[in-house]
């Protein structure tokens, strides 16, 4: 046992219930190990010993078997590049118009007036409801994929970056005219700067939308991509490539939310 | 009576001011020479910041004129720097980029920015900074940043709002020293509103007394106590006279002011 400061035995307060302190970052990634463990070998029993049907869920050994295979195939790849393409062409093609047209927006109340019918018009919109009218303009190919992405992810991105002008100090924008910063300077040195946080976790949303967007497209029209794959699978009741599809869209989109974060720090690095 | 010939820098011409029905100045006029250090008091809500944010070309009066090296702006003017007593830093610019955010904005050179802007670190005494965030400043440090900024601009005219009210006494202090000696050198023309009469007596060639609301001028006084105002000039017999006077009208207004509010 710790010895207790002297003080406390002698004060006759009641002692400080002990509080447990956070679990350190090398025990908190044991027992998350553990657990990770625990699960896949308690999924793969359960399969083994029948409790589990493989055409309803096969076993982790399965779909490590079909990973394989489709590795030696050399297509498993290209399922993954494919959907995380068009993911980022589409989420790059939104940003780039939603934060300039946020700012913009976000700082004139006349452009507010004149965009806001249209915005609260498709902000409703899901993604799934733009396929039908994107396969008719677009066709089936790559850019049909682009434009669910877009469509998707434009009109929140942009409500976004609009809320994220509205948080700036106007004190900040104050002492930059105060030192000779004209409107195009304002918007530029100030507003995106001041609101850039704010936009960064807005777009960690929307990367996740693109996704959602992006498999929705692919369930519906594709020929490779991970929503292919899975619906491929399962024409084909191929249970474990259908699972090795999903597992596949959440190692992905957890290794883009990892490179987005330490973007993202690089980027903010002036914050407390 | 400093008649038409007088070059004054900044020339209030009965200037009033109201906020909807809200009538924060009432017809002031008062003139500032070049070179002068004007601190202004009163109680609070008497129209301070109101007249600061007038020059600065914030804010327009609702009747009369406003001058500023004779003519009338409609815009902000960046030829009145102001500091703010809430810093008003941009966060995620360095030291360095903050003070010549308005060399910047007049389109110098990185190159020509950095070189000037280093000669105003140094003049606040803030070399090995240069490349720190604002987060990493005391509050000290942080207005330093300020007035270097402003300075890098080279104004004509600094407006300081209660620019040391947020700072601890022996900071702000050591800030009011520096503050004088930058004027001495610069021989900028300052106009600076605070709360205290001894920053008040320690700061300024001028003081100008304010009325509760709606403000006008109730005194202007010249500040004549010997420079440097160190400990003896503090003690002194002038000193004791001026701060009695001055807070024998401040306290009346700030009576009358909490009284019209009750
Ligand atoms: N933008 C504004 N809108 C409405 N009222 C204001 C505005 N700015 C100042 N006022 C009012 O005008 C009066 C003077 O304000 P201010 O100049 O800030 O006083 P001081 O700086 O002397 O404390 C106050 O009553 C304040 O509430
Ligand atoms: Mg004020």
């Amino acid at each position: 046992m710790r010895a207790e400061p002297a003080v406390r035995g002698a004060s006759s307060a009641p002692p400080l219930p002990r509080r447990r302190g956070p679990i350190a970052g090398a025990s908190k990634l044991i027992i998350s190990l553990v657990s990770c463990i625990l699960i896949i070998a308690v999924w793969e029993g359960a399969v083994r010993f029948g409790f589990i049907q493989p055409l309803f869920l096969p076993a982790p050994s399965q779909i490590v078997n079909r990973a394989m295979l489709m590795l030696e195939q050399g297509t498993l790849f290209g399922h993954v590049i494919a959907s995380t393409w068009r993911v980022m062409v589409g989420f790059v093609l939104a940003s780039c118009v939603a934060i300039p047209l946020g700012i913009f927006l976000g700082t004139s109340a006349l452009s507010r007036a004149i965009f806001d019918p249209v915005l609260s018009f498709l902000r409703p919109l899901p993604s799934m409801s733009w396929i039908p009218l994107s396969l008719l303009w677009f066709g089936i190919g790559e850019s049909q994929k682009y434009s669910i992405v877009f469509m998707g992810s434009f009109a929140p991105s942009l409500l976004y970056v609009m809320e994220a002008t509205k948080g700036v100090d106007p004190l900040l924008v104050k002492a930059a005219q105060n030192l000779g910063a004209k409107q195009k300077d304002v918007m530029l040195e100030v507003i995106l700067p001041a609101s850039l946080p704010q936009i960064i976790s807005g777009l960690k949303v929307m990367l996740g939308i693109a996704w959602t967007c992006v498999i929705s497209a692919e369930l519906v029209a594709a020929r490779e991509g991970l929503g292919f794959l899975i619906m491929n699978g399962k024409e084909y009741f191929q249970t474990d490539t259908v699972v090795l599809g999903m597992v596949l869209i959440s190692l992905t989109v957890m290794a883009t939310d990892i490179v987005f974060r330490a973007l993202e720090r690089r980027i903010l690095k002036w914050k407390d | 009576m400093e008649g038409l010939t007088s070059n004054a820098v900044i020339r209030f011409s009965d200037v009033s001011k109201s906020y909807g029905s809200l009538l924060a100045l009432n017809d002031v006029s008062f003139n500032v020479e070049e070179g002068e250090f004007v601190v202004i008091v009163g109680a609070s809500g008497c129209g301070k910041s109101t007249m600061l944010n007038m020059i600065a070309g914030f804010d327009q009066p609702s009747n009369g004129r406003i001058e500023v090296q004779g003519k009338e702006h409609s815009g902000v003017n960046p030829q009145c720097g102001m500091v703010f007593q809430q810093y008003a830093l941009f966060p995620w610019m360095t030291v360095e980029d903050n003070i010549a955010f308005g060399l910047k904005m007049k389109g110098q050179s990185k190159a020509e920015r950095r070189q000037h802007a280093q000669e105003f670190i140094e003049m606040v005494g803030l070399r090995g900074f240069e490349k720190a965030y604002p987060k990493a400043l005391s509050g000290g440090m942080r207005q330093r940043v300020a007035i270097a900024r402003v300075l890098a601009n080279s104004p004509s005219v600094m407006l300081f709002d209660e620019p040391f009210a947020a700072l601890d006494a022996m900071t702000r202090q050591v800030l009011q020293e520096e503050l004088v000696k930058i004027y001495e050198q610069q021989r900028k023309t300052i106009l600076f509103i605070t709360h205290s009469i001894d920053e008040a007596l320690l700061l300024s060639s001028r003081i100008v007394v304010m009325s509760a609301r709606p403000g006008r001028i109730v005194q202007d006084i010249q500040n004549d106590l010997p420079h440097p105002r160190n400990a003896e000039v503090q003690l002194s017999e002038r000193y004791v006279e001026l701060k009695r006077h001055i807070w024998g009208s401040v306290q009346a207004e700030v009576m009358r002011s909490i009284e019209g509010a009750a």
